[in-house]
């Protein structure tokens, strides 16, 4: 529903982030730890693109261990940060890396060896185990799944985290400490202010631009003035910077699709790398209660707002994984995500290896002072290169100022609660309270605090995650949901084995009742999410799958209806 | 006398066992289990509802073996003139054909107060639902106007965790019932002074006679009482299964509970082998093993055909789980030989998005009008290629199907 309203009143801030991916909140939060006033805008959802749809883990930048080693401890370092800051959010996934037998097989098991050795040196920083050496009969013991003829095996110790919810974290932060967030709005124009008041000194890289956007779910239109505008829009960042009239191709990003798919239990206890067909390495690993194969790594040029997994690119994987670990052909696919990711295209000057993973480029170069684009990056790396940002932006508005994301717990994260405690005193599930405590940490009380004046909040909404009414209404109270898909992102809710079959329809009634919409909008919410999430599931489908699929179907047009329309 | 098989236990199934039963012939039905009837919610469509526009044609229902199949299920399903209007839990109104017993139909009903009794069971949030009820076009058009009201409709603990099925059977004891009528009617009385048109009552009406219960009730409380349109986990299978093993029993068909494997020619009659070898001899035999759902048909999509090692040669992407010599098809065209190696490419099939039909609900056995398939071979229901894929469509294509079976010479 559209209600068409005047203009909000313009507000003046310090800086204006546009994008909500993990580098957009990021800063954000970065800047407000600092004092800023900082304002934030995200077309979709937080976490709608690469963030949220990343293979979900903080690694410890391993790949440049033998190029530059300070990068690597760099990288565990900040690893560890995050662990810090968000003990909750975070779990060990220890890797098994199998080795086929024969000569090639016999010489690069020691060369992996030798290299793994070098990076135990590191694992400390991020609270990582070293890595064994395994034997054949080893392996066979840890993960009896594993065919055909190995020399041996490596382990190595990576963290899974949820991707979306660090992002939802940092977003939460910003907004408690006086930033304001505008989700689903689209940043149609930045222009420069006509009223430059010339505030930036000489020699200070600040500017007077105006903010227009557009909230897409009510057509309202958001204005806002800011000092310094970050472009923070991942694969979007060419068409952001040609918002702001600069030169897309000094954002020029290289969009690489890659894909995950989902499958319903932890088939494994270990993360397993595995070969495709092409050479390169993919993994199967468990990752909260499922368990995700990927990842491809395709340029792509479709519709950015729009990303799915094919049947090529899912069979391209699990092929691969079938080769040392057949289990995953009878497993049942629940779901597929893809995400683009900003690969730079064109490196910047700066020779050291990890601003070959990020850049910020200045954008005064372009004639305009005061704006910047942060391209590049990754979900592990968030934090650094979102100091390094906000530390480029203090120089002009808070002199003064340090970083305190790595000190400063995210929401939920200065202690994690025992679960087993919780459920025991609110009477709700102990799975159910497990969960809970995996997104909020120390938050989770908040959420069951809501019971004791609203005792049928207790209820299950999803029974597959699960998520209870209470974690629902939080998401959309506190945590800047307005969809049901947002409230799936935050909370998992039908992403699980029934594809919300059971839940898709009452969330959207939680929604449109939270939120003040009308109930009929809930249900249109409920019937978009049921069908972007059968789109992903059915090219990983097998034969029975089809059938439940076509039954699950019928269900849901008997009771809910197919039409975007209302009867 | 005339041998019919049946293979399938559905709504299709148990028509065309009923129908041929009636015609003379002798009759064996094989059950392999809970399907698409069984799960379904109670709505009955001759159409599927969002294509039905206003009147319906309801010639198919005059036919005299489907009105017969229908008055030996009057226990279950009673086709009133003018089609019902149903609430659903997922928050809509919607119309239907019929309406299976239980549900409360609204079509009578106009310009007044619909009550909603609160209950303490997760699965029925009396509010969240009488608020999306009352923002649907049908519900202004009609003047209705649902409050949710309190109520103690709970008093075991295990009751919060039940099903809602199970909690229905649980009201099958007249003196649990009497219980459940008295607390509505109490939570309702409160409500004397107002227009009161009807009450929703939470879906747990019994299952062996709902008929009655919902009668008692709207004896009890004064107004009509039923429940709303439940997804899976509704008592309204439990209920289909009841009145069809009823019917069947009077009709004295035998029902053996297995799977066919094969159904193959044999001189003049049919011979069916079932899953665990054993077979059995038939003159005629109704195919009615439901659609995708049911596992009448079965698809292979080429990612899980080739998530190991190309094929040994291209398969047809759908094929019928029981050899039967049947094309399998859409749109009157067989699709028995793949396109490519490949088969159809999952995301042309889809999910059945509006507005078009896609391949998953379309494809089935190819068939004409009345059902024939090949001499003495018949299918009827979700089984057969590009028909609506609805409860009393199916019905109506198993009665014919299984009396032009008997008849057959």
């Amino acid at each position: 529903m559209r209600e068409h309203q005047g203009p909000a009143p313009e507000q003046a801030f310090d800086v204006a982030v546009i994008g909500g991916g993990v580098n957009g909140t990021g800063v954000a939060r970065d800047l407000s730890l600092r004092g800023l006033k900082v304002i934030l805008f995200e077309r979709n959802d937080l976490a709608f693109g690469a963030s949220g749809n990343s293979s979900g883990m903080i690694h410890g930048g391993v790949r440049y261990l033998t190029s530059n080693p300070r990068v690597t401890e760099q990288s565990c370092r900040d690893s560890g940060y995050i662990q810090q800051i968000a003990p909750h959010l975070l779990f060990r996934i220890p890797f098994l890396f199998p080795v086929k037998s024969g000569l090639k097989g016999r010489i690069a098991i020691e060369l992996i060896d030798a290299f793994f050795r070098a990076y135990d040196q590191f694992q400390p920083l991020k609270r990582g185990e070293p890595h064994t050496r395994l034997s054949p009969s080893e392996l066979a013991v840890l993960e009896p799944g594993l065919t055909g003829s190995l020399v041996g095996g490596i382990t190595f110790d990576e963290w899974g985290v949820d991707g979306a919810r660090l992002c939802v974290l940092n977003a939460v932060d910003a907004k408690e400490r006086g930033a304001t967030i505008h989700v689903h709005t689209a940043v149609e124009a930045v222009e420069r202010s006509e009223d430059d008041d010339g505030r930036g000194r000489p020699g200070q890289n600040v500017g007077s631009y105006v903010v227009r956007a557009r909230d897409l779910l009510t057509d309202r239109a958001v204005l806002a003035r800011a000092r310094v505008v970050v472009n923070a829009t991942g694969a979007w960042g060419p068409i952001t910077a040609a918002l702001g009239n600069l030169p897309a191709a000094r954002v020029r990003v290289r969009p690489g699709k890659g894909i995950h798919v989902a499958f319903d239990r932890r088939l494994s206890n270990y993360g397993i790398v595995c070969e495709a067909i092409d050479g390169r390495q993919i993994f199967v690993m468990p990752w909260q209660n499922m368990t995700v194969i990927g990842t491809t790594d395709d340029d792509y040029f479709g519709d950015l707002n729009d990303v799915t997994a094919t049947s090529e690119e899912v069979r391209y994987l699990v092929q691969g994984v079938a080769r040392v670990f057949p289990a995953i052909r009878e497993a049942r696919a629940i779901g597929t995500w893809a995400g683009v990711r900003p690969t730079l295209y064109e490196f910047g000057r700066n020779e050291d290896a990890l601003s070959r993973e990020h850049l910020v480029v200045d954008h005064a170069h372009d004639g305009a002072p005061g704006i910047y684009s942060m391209i590049g990056g990754k979900l592990a790396s968030y934090r650094i290169f979102a100091q390094e940002m906000s530390d480029r932006i203090a120089q002009d508005l808070a002199p003064s100022s340090v970083c305190t994301t790595h000190e400063k717990p995210l929401p939920g994260g200065d202690r994690v609660p025992d679960a087993l405690a919780l459920s025991e005193q609110s009477g709700v599930t102990p799975v159910a309270a497990r969960r809970l405590v995996y997104r909020h940490g120390s938050r989770s009380a908040r959420i069951l605090a809501r019971l004791a004046k609203s005792p049928r909040e207790r209820a299950i909404v999803c029974a597959c995650e699960p998520v209870l009414e209470a974690e629902v209404r939080h998401a959309l109270a506190s945590e800047m949901a307005r969809s049901v898909e947002d409230v799936a992102r935050r909370t998992r809710l039908g992403l699980g084995a029934c594809g919300g079959m059971r839940c898709a329809a009452r969330c959207g009634q939680i929604v449109a009742e939270e939120l003040g919409l009308p109930p009929s909008h809930g249900a249109k919410m409920a019937r978009a999410f049921l069908v972007r999430h059968a789109r992903s599931r059915i090219v990983a489908m097998g034969p029975e799958q089809a059938r439940q699929e076509a039954l699950a179907f019928a269900a849901m047009r008997a009771t809910l209806g197919t039409r975007e329309d209302e009867p | 006398m005339t041998r019919v098989l049946v293979v399938g236990a559905g709504i299709a199934g148990t028509a065309a066992a009923l129908a041929a039963s009636a015609a003379g012939a002798s009759v064996t039905l094989l059950d392999g289990g809970p399907g698409a009837s069984v799960l379904a919610g109670g709505a009955l469509d001759l159409l599927p509802w969002e294509d039905a526009t206003g009147s319906q044609d309801d010639a198919a229902l005059a036919d005299p073996a489907v009105a017969g199949v229908l008055r030996e299920l009057a226990e279950l399903v009673h086709v009133t003139p003018t089609p019902a209007v149903l609430v659903t839990q997922a928050g809509i109104l919607r119309p239907a054909r019929a309406a299976a017993v239980g549900l409360l139909d609204l079509a009578p009903l106009s310009a007044g107060l619909v009550l909603v009794p609160r209950a303490e069971h997760p699965g029925w949030d009396a509010a969240a639902c009488a608020r999306a009820w009352n923002d649907t076009a049908l519900a202004r058009a009609r003047g209705l106007e649902f409050a949710a009201i309190d109520a103690t409709l709970t008093r075991l603990t295990d009751e919060r965790f039940l099903a809602h099925a199970d909690l229905a059977a649980r009201y099958d004891e007249p003196a649990q019932f009497s219980w459940l009528a008295d607390r509505i009617k109490q939570a309702v009385a409160r409500y004397a002074g107002s227009r009161v048109v009807a009450v929703v009552a939470p879906p747990w009406l019994g299952v062996e006679h709902a008929r009655a219960r919902a009668t008692e009730l709207s004896h009890a409380v004064g107004v009509p009482c039923g429940e709303p349109l439940l997804g899976p986990g509704g008592p309204a299978g439990l209920r289909f299964e009841r009145a069809r093993d009823r019917a069947l029993g009077r009709r004295e068909v035998v029902v053996v509970a297995a799977r066919a494997k094969e159904v193959a020619r044999d001189g003049d009659a049919w011979a069916v082998t079932l899953e665990g070898g054993d077979a059995l001899q038939a003159d005629r035999v109704v195919l009615s093993t439901g659609g995708l759902v049911g596992g009448g048909l079965t698809y292979a999509p080429s990612a899980s055909v080739l998530a190991g090692e190309l094929p040994p040669r291209a398969r047809p992407s759908f094929a019928s789980t029981v050899e039967a010599p049947v094309a399998i098809g859409t749109g009157r065209r067989p699709i028995g030989i793949p396109g490519s190696l490949f088969g159809e490419s999952p995301e042309s099939l889809a999910w059945p998005f509006a507005p078009f039909a896609p391949l998953l609900e379309r494809a089935g056995v190819l068939a004409s009008s009345s059902g024939h398939v090949d001499a003495g071979l018949y299918a009827a229901g979700d089984v057969v290629a590009d028909r609506p894929r609805t409860w009393l469509d199916a019905l109506a294509q198993g009665a014919r199907a299984g009396a032009t079976a008997a008849r057959a010479t």
